[in-house]
Formats: C-alpha cells, sequence, structure tokens
C-alpha cells in the first residue's frame, strides 16, 4: 500500500469515528433541548448559543471528577465493562456505507471504512458482545441493583436479537448479499417514477420490527429496564459515581443510538440514496454523506421523541411483545419476501 | 514470515492461553470470560484463513449469545471461587500432567508424519457466502436438518430431567 492508501484508510476510519464521538456530545444537548421542547419548558440554555456548549461543559466536569473504584468492586472488571461498552458501540459503524463515493488519487473511492463480504454479521457479531459490556458493569459493581440491571439487560438483549435479525434477515434476502454496498445499491431507483424502491415499502413489518427491536438493544425508553430509575437506582451504573466511566457508558449509549439509527437508513429507508439524484464528482460524493447524514439525524429524533413520549414497558411485556409479537411477525415477513423474491416483484 | 501469518500465530497463541486461563481459574464468571477472549482468538483465526462467515458465526452465536447464557446462570446462582482443596491429589494431578504430555507428543508425532494440510493450488477461496450456502442447502441439506433435530431432542431430553419428581 502506498501513503496515499494509508492516508485515504485512515481518514474513512477517522472521519465517522469523530463523527459519532461529537454526535454524542450533540445528542445530549439534543436529548435534553428535546425533552423541554415537549414538556413545555426550556431546557439547558445558558452555556453558549442555545445552550449548545454545555455537553462541552459536561465533559470538562466529567475529566475533573474524583475517580472513585468502590472498595467491594472487582477492580479489574469494574473498569474494563466501560470500555468494552464504548468499543463495541464505536467498531460497528465500520463496515456501514455513510456515502456514495468519492474521487480520490485518479479513482472512486466507495465511502464506507471496509467494505466487507459479511457486512451486515459483523455488525450482529459486535452488537452481540456489546451486552458484555453492561451485564460486566452489573456483576463487577458488587451491588443488587447493578446484577439486576445487568440480569435484565442480558435476558433483553438476547430475546430482542433473535426478532432483529430475523427481520434485517428479509433485507439480505431482498438484496441476495450481506455487503451493506449491495443492500443500499438495491433501493437506489424508483417505482412508478416517484416511489423510491426503499426497502421500508415491501417490508413495512420487517422495518417495524427491526426499528422497535433497536430500541431494546439500545436500552432506550421504553426497554431502558436495565437502568429503570425508579426501580433500580440506576440499574448497571449505580457504582459508576459520574467519573469519566459513566461517561463512557452515556457516550456508549448515545454512539449505539446512533449506530442503530444509520444501519436502519442503510437497511431501510435506501441509506444514501434520494430518487432523481445521482452523486458525481467531488459535491455529489459529498452531497450522498449530506443525505445519508440527515436521514440519520431524523431517525435519531424518533429516538429522543420517543424517550419522552412513552412510559417504560413492565418486564412481562417486554418479554411478551419480544417472543409473541415481534419475532412471529419477523417470521411472517421472512415467509412474504421470500415469496416476493421467488415472483421477482423486487 | 508475512503480517497476516503473524497475527494468525498471535491470535492461536492468544487463543489457546485463555482457553487455559478458562480451564484453570478458580472463578466461574472469570473462567466464562477467558472463554469469550479466546473464542474471539478462534474467530480472528478463522478470518486469516479466508473464512469470514465462520468468523461472525462464532462471535455471534458463542460470543455473543451462548456464554451470556452461561454468564447469566452464574449470576443468577453467584457462585463464589472455589477454594483451593486441601489434599492436592497428587497421583492425579501427576497422572493429567503425564497424559498432557502424551497427547501433545502424538499430536506433534502425526504432523510430522503426515505434514500438516497444504493450501489448495488455486489460491484462497473466495470470502464469498453464496457458494457456501448453496453447498449447506444442497449436499448439506440432510447433515444440517438432522442435526436440528438432534438439538431439538437434547433440549426435550433436558426438559425432562430439569423436572422434579412427582412435578409431572
Amino acid at each position: 500500500m502506498s501513503l496515499a492508501d494509508w492516508l485515504i484508510l485512515v481518514l474513512k476510519v477517522g472521519i465517522p469515528v469523530a463523527a459519532l464521538l461529537s454526535a454524542a456530545g450533540l445528542l445530549s444537548w439534543v436529548e435534553r433541548r428535546g425533552a423541554g421542547l415537549i414538556q413545555d419548558r426550556p431546557g439547558p440554555n445558558r452555556v453558549g448559543p442555545a445552550g449548545l456548549l454545555q455537553p462541552l461543559a459536561d465533559a470538562v466536569k466529567f475529566f475533573f471528577k474524583e475517580d472513585i473504584v468502590p472498595s467491594h468492586a472487582d477492580r479489574f472488571l469494574y473498569i474494563l465493562a466501560p470500555a468494552i461498552a464504548l468499543f463495541s458501540a464505536l467498531t460497528t459503524f465500520a463496515v456501514i456505507p455513510y456515502g456514495a463515493s468519492l474521487p480520490v488519487a485518479g479513482r472512486d473511492e466507495t465511502i464506507i471504512g471496509a467494505n466487507v463480504s459479511i457486512g451486515l454479521l459483523y455488525i450482529f457479531a459486535l452488537t452481540s458482545l456489546s451486552v458484555y459490556g453492561i451485564v460486566l458493569a452489573g456483576w463487577s459493581s458488587n451491588n443488587k441493583f447493578s446484577l439486576m440491571g445487568g440480569l435484565r439487560s442480558s435476558a433483553q438483549i438476547i430475546s430482542y436479537e433473535l426478532a432483529m435479525t430475523t427481520a434485517a434477515a428479509g433485507v439480505i434476502l431482498a438484496a441476495g448479499s450481506f455487503r451493506l454496498t449491495d443492500i443500499v445499491a438495491l433501493q437506489s431507483g424508483t417505482w412508478l417514477g416517484f416511489i423510491p424502491r426503499w426497502n421500508l415499502l415491501p417490508q413495512l413489518a420487517g422495518f417495524l420490527v427491526f426499528f422497535i427491536s433497536t430500541f431494546a438493544e439500545t436500552n432506550r425508553v421504553p426497554f431502558d429496564l436495565p437502568e429503570a430509575e425508579a426501580e433500580l437506582v440506576a440499574g448497571y451504573h449505580t457504582e459508576y459515581s459520574s467519573s469519566m466511566k459513566f461517561a463512557m457508558f452515556f457516550m456508549a449509549e448515545y454512539v449505539n443510538m446512533t449506530v442503530a439509527s444509520a444501519l436502519t437508513v442503510t437497511l431501510y429507508l435506501g441509506g444514501w440514496t434520494l430518487p432523481g439524484f445521482h452523486p458525481q464528482g467531488v459535491v455529489g460524493g459529498i452531497l450522498s454523506i449530506v443525505i445519508f447524514a440527515a436521514k440519520t439525524s431524523f431517525i435519531l429524533w424518533v429516538f429522543v421523541w420517543v424517550r419522552w413520549t412513552l412510559p417504560r414497558f413492565r418486564y412481562d411485556q417486554l418479554m411478551r411483545i419480544g417472543w409473541k409479537v415481534l419475532l412471529p411477525l419477523a417470521l411472517a415477513n421472512l415467509l412474504w419476501v421470500a415469496g416476493l423474491v421467488t415472483l421477482k416483484w423486487i | 514470515m508475512t503480517l497476516s501469518r503473524l497475527v494468525f500465530d498471535a491470535a492461536a497463541a492468544f487463543t489457546v492461553f485463555f482457553a487455559t486461563v478458562m480451564v484453570v481459574h478458580r472463578h466461574p464468571v472469570k473462567s466464562v470470560l477467558a472463554l469469550v477472549v479466546s473464542f474471539f482468538g478462534l474467530a480472528v483465526c478463522y478470518v486469516l484463513l479466508f473464512a469470514p462467515f465462520i468468523a461472525a458465526i462464532q462471535v455471534i452465536v458463542y460470543a455473543g449469545a451462548i456464554l451470556v447464557l452461561f454468564l447469566f446462570v452464574l449470576m443468577l446462582l453467584n457462585i463464589p471461587e472455589e477454594a483451593r482443596e486441601r489434599d492436592p491429589r497428587p497421583v492425579q494431578r501427576f497422572l493429567s500432567g503425564a497424559a498432557i504430555l502424551v497427547f501433545a507428543a502424538a499430536l506433534l508425532g502425526l504432523l510430522r508424519a503426515h505434514g500438516a494440510p497444504q493450501a489448495p493450488a488455486s489460491g484462497p477461496p473466495s470470502p464469498d457466502i453464496a457458494p457456501l450456502a448453496r453447498s449447506l442447502f444442497s449436499s448439506g441439506l440432510l447433515p444440517f436438518e438432522a442435526l436440528s433435530v438432534l438439538l431439538l431432542a437434547a433440549l426435550v431430553g433436558a426438559y425432562v430431567l430439569a423436572q422434579r419428581e412427582g412435578a409431572r
């Protein structure tokens, strides 16, 4: 590999990581201002214009807090747990194509970290590891509330992973590939000249199952039972008093949310494509990234919107929805897509 | 020695090391965690052997699902660290050590006599999943389905065995 190749690789990997981490900060602001909007109050509006510098102030605060490890905790695992959570959140993005292509050094460079043949499986493998961060935090804290949070989380994530992967299998079936660039390519173009060929339309049930499952996988309301503050103090991160380690869990949640939104956009909302948009040259490449970011931001806003609108599920309701509603629906969707593919309708 | 060979050897050593940790560690939760790390190293080996699909499945099924369930049960039962036994059973310990050495020697001898399998002359297989899927749904269909029935039988068997006497 030449120096230019290395440089391109570093940029293709580095830019999304930087973007994800900044998005995490920005999202904490959006979340609090969004909560304010929905609850008819201002939200944080003092630090900087419209309170935009609040995340920065929070970050500085986190860095200067005393770092406490409880004496009864398992020291090694207690420190490792937030690192696992943030690691699995950040690395998942590597195979998501976040733009069309850019002409660099005389050739078209696809805008994706690594275009591997098992793209979607790689994502599922890493998200299935993210549960270790939460479970280990719960167990190593040596606290009953933390342990309950960790146990709830592992049961919840395993249950919803099944529905999520089965729903995504419909997309794989339609595209005939695990490669996310192939899945995006399938969704370019239109039906009847104006309806975008997004997977959302033929696989509406699959989309709903997948989208609901991402809420459960990221432990967001209404599936935030692992940290249910009314029952479990703060769940798995009860013992992580507000030091940088807590901030890592906090960032991991927002990064996970961003990756889940990006994945939803890629699988069901056409990725960076838009009807009538044929990216060309540098401007087209940058525009495709902007379109992708705009779609992802919309889904992220839905995450915030839902959080401040819906109450939390009870544990039995959570399990019933996962196993008795979402999983059969995902299987029915798979059958439906198989029929569509056999009849060559998509 | 190429870079990928170096990474492969490191991952293999890593896998064996953490498998050993899994056996010798006295804390059940940490044993499971060592096994997770070991499986991860194994997945890296699979990737370098041009089998990314197997690697992903290895992580999703074993590290991501089965071992999480192990961890779930261990945490629920809250098994403490095993105490070191007062009687270290010197004879058994010696015999097990000897058995490991004999097995390692046999393995090495076999490898020396027959050599490691040669890489196919046609170069590395394509990383595509389609050929694998095709063979899984044609020539491999019967064994695959038979295996799933076997797993179902094991599941039902476990359920029956776990039932208390008189509960039926």
